[in-house]
């Protein structure tokens, strides 16, 4: 693969200040991007004879997650997440977008019974998974767990930009937001690539999503990384259309009593799951899809097979 | 009562099984809500992939020419569901050695169908010049997935020539285990064939006769048959994302008509004088009998492949096959091709080498002293003791709207050898070699 030029996107387009992507050749007419984007190695792969093009589609496609990490960022200030929580126990009005990923978030919630719930996300004060054999305190974990609940939120579907925020609630978009970038992403080329013939594929750290096959007609070949990393074992899997994500605990959990606790927890009962399996991959129309697929599987432990099973979809387990 | 607990169990399954489909359906919608309508089935394959192809086929010497245009359509509904139909039509023109020595004098032999004769001139190859077919062959193959672990596939094949009638159906099952990187596949095939020869089914081990209005022709029944079973069991691992191994065993067992109806054989006069090792005389002519095989045959072989790709996409494709049967053949075949891109080009160098011990009743030809004692006589060199070498040349193009074009050629070389014979036949060139040129060109769409 051959080095050609770093992508320069201006600076109004780059709210988190990322080294510019870089742009490579590997064949021809065989294009690959790469950048960072929400702590993930990223990567845009475009099989396309305009040049011109692909550039442009990839650096649009670029900007697209750029805006989307930033905009849902819990580490931003002056930013929609910010923004958001600051207005508290008031009526205030979503934009479109929030607003559809509240929507997105809400179908989830119910499909699941409670087990995907995007107000979650402050468990992570109870629980710090850094390898070590601290587990939190039960009265840390239920006062937090006071403040979890999607139906507590003042928001109806009826009614989507409509929210109304209790205090000490937080609404944590980071669970879907790689997902929906990559999804975002695609439909960003696809725009720009109509008019010609071309093939992609966008990955971010192993979310990914592509356009349909390769110009040669074959299925893009993706390694998918086992979380044992001792092994360095790989499944391959070709995708000829659609999107894969890959839900799992890599090196974030907590070991105690020879107990494995995996960062995935389940937001009714505030615990981490201890019999989950490392690594869950799904393949689906869409990378929200597959993630969020992936990501109940997690959640219903050591069912996280025949789940997964019953489904229909392909996917792919790692213990 | 324990039955009873039984069903609940398998009732809650499945409504648990209803409920997490109708999750991921609900889900799948609003994902597609919430990214705008992307279609799930961006790539439905559901097209028609057809392969059309001309095979010409030249042996040195004129002897066999052979033209034969293919075409097989594809239909992928997806990654694994397919549908495909193959026909081929081929048209064989020439002369094939009929099975009997060269001689010191001309020899003169009745056709096939015993209303004429043909001759070899002293020192020649007995060739059969009324040699001409056509045939026609159909196939059809269906293959699918049953579900994550298992696939399957059946099919079909007819194929028609003037004398020649075959009908055939295959299944197979797949297994998939290691995540897809071991699939094992058993298959089977069965087919049943019918020999309607010109001139109807000769006596094995008879003596040709002048024509027709001999009584072996008189008597003759106008056709045989013969059945096939195929089983075939293979494993294929997906070593590394570069390398892909397989490994079949195959069983294969025939039974019926096995004779080649148009092929004889040399009686040669084993008696001490001035005839020693030329044509032993019968009723005042050359004595040529029709051959016989056994009415049975069980083969059995061991193939194994590998497909290593290296670094620059090139291809290596390697295999081996080891083939023995119980008329006492055994074979080897060794094939290596070497698949080369450039762009939207590639070339593949094909060097292919195949040895064979010869059957049992393989004889180059019988002795006058105990010809009546043959059960099982056959003078074809196809099985007799052989080496054939092929080297083969391919090249294909791929357009931007991908479709290819491609083109192979290659030349064969046959080496026969045996028992050289004594007296007379000495002198004779028994095993002559065969060399055979073949293109192929084609297009697929």
């Amino acid at each position: 693969m051959k080095f050609i030029e770093a992508l320069i996107i201006d600076s109004s387009f780059n709210p988190s200040n990322h080294p510019n992507p870089s742009l490579w050749q590997e064949n021809k007419h065989s294009y690959k991007i790469q950048f960072e984007c929400m702590a993930s190695n990223c990567s845009i792969l475009i099989e396309c004879e305009q040049t011109q093009l692909a550039k442009n589609a990839a650096k649009k496609a670029i900007i697209e997650a750029w805006r989307i990490e930033h905009k849902f960022s819990r580490y931003q200030a002056n930013n929609t997440f910010s923004e958001i929580h600051s207005k508290t126990d008031i009526t205030q009005i979503l934009d479109q977008e929030t607003a559809q990923l509240m929507v997105f978030a809400n179908h989830a919630y119910h499909a699941s019974e409670g087990l995907f719930d995007i107000t979650s996300g402050i468990l992570r004060k109870a629980w710090k998974f850094d390898g070590s054999d601290n587990l939190p305190q039960q009265s840390v974990i239920n006062e937090l767990l006071t403040n979890v609940g999607w139906t507590k939120l003042g928001w109806s579907p009826n009614n989507p930009t409509e929210l109304k925020l209790p205090s000490g609630m937080e609404l944590d978009f980071g669970g879907i937001g790689k997902e929906y970038a990559v999804d975002k992403m695609l439909s960003i080329c696809r725009i720009i690539l109509s008019k010609t013939s071309a093939a992609f594929l966008i990955n971010c750290g192993g979310d990914l999503a592509c356009n349909g096959r390769r110009l040669n007609g074959e299925s893009w070949k993706v390694g998918i990384e086992s979380i044992n990393d001792q092994e360095k074992s790989k499944h391959i899997v070709a995708l000829s259309s659609g999107a894969l994500a890959t839900s799992g605990d890599s090196r974030r959990f907590l070991f105690k009593d020879g107990i494995r606790y995996s960062h995935v927890l389940n937001p009714i009962t505030g615990l981490a799951m201890i019999d989950a399996p490392r690594s869950v991959t799904v393949a689906a129309p869409t990378c929200i899809n597959a993630g969020i697929i992936s990501t109940l599987a997690l959640l219903q432990g050591s069912d996280a097979e025949s789940f997964l099973a019953s489904l229909d979809m392909p996917y792919w387990l790692s213990n | 009562m324990a039955d009873k607990d039984l069903e609940v169990v398998a009732v809650a399954v499945t409504k648990n099984t209803h409920k997490n489909r109708d999750l991921a359906q609900l889900l799948t919608a609003a994902s597609c809500a919430l990214i705008g309508g992307i279609s799930p089935s961006v790539n439905a394959a559901d097209s028609w992939d057809v392969d059309s192809a001309f095979l010409l086929y030249s042996e040195s010497d004129g002897r066999v020419s052979a033209a034969e245009p293919v075409i097989s359509a594809t239909k992928n509904y997806d990654e694994e569901t397919k549908l495909t139909f193959k026909i081929a039509a081929d048209t064989l023109t020439g002369a094939s050695p009929n099975g009997a020595t060269p001689s010191d004098h001309v020899q003169t032999f009745t056709s096939p169908s015993g209303k004429g004769s043909y001759d070899a001139a002293a020192g020649e190859q007995p060739l059969d010049d009324t040699f001409k077919d056509t045939r026609i062959a159909l196939s059809t193959n269906w293959s699918a997935p049953i579900d994550r672990d298992w696939a399957y596939g059946v099919g079909g094949y007819l194929s028609k020539e003037h004398d020649y009638q075959s009908l055939g159906v295959n299944g197979s099952l797949s297994r998939y285990l290691n995540q897809k990187n071991t699939t094992l596949t058993l298959g089977l095939n069965l087919s049943s064939d019918t020999v309607n020869p010109e001139g109807g089914v000769p006596t094995g081990l008879v003596q040709v006769p002048l024509n027709n209005s001999d009584s072996e022709f008189t008597q003759r029944t106008d056709s045989d048959n013969k059945s096939l079973v195929d089983a075939v069991f293979g494993i294929t691992q997906i070593i590394n994302r570069k390398t892909i191994m397989q490994f079949n065993y195959s069983l294969s067992t025939s039974s019926g008509y096995l004779t080649d109806p148009y092929k004889i054989i040399s009686v040669i006069d084993d008696n001490a004088g001035t005839n020693f090792g030329g044509n032993f005389q019968s009723g005042s002519r050359d004595l040529y009998l029709y051959e016989k095989r056994p009415d049975s045959r069980l083969k059995q072989s061991i193939y194994w492949q590998t497909k290593y790709q290296f670094d620059n996409d090139d291809i290596l494709d390697v295999s081996y096959r080891y083939m023995f049967d119980d008329w006492g053949i055994n074979s080897h075949t060794i094939d290596a091709k070497y698949r080369i891109h450039f762009d939207n080009q590639y070339l593949e160098p094909q060097l292919r080498w195949y040895t064979q011990s010869k059957a049992d009743f393989y004889h180059r030809y019988l002795n006058s002293s105990d010809y009546t004692n043959a059960d099982f006589a056959s003078a074809d060199y196809r099985l007799g003791d052989l080496d054939t070498y092929t080297l083969g040349l391919k090249y294909g193009y791929k357009f931007a709207d991908e479709t290819e074009f491609y083109t192979r050629f290659s030349v064969y070389h046959q080496e026969s050898s045996g028992d050289k014979g004594y007296g007379k036949l000495t002198s004779q060139e028994l095993y002559p070699g065969l060399d055979a040129a073949m293109l192929i060109v084609g297009y697929k769409f």
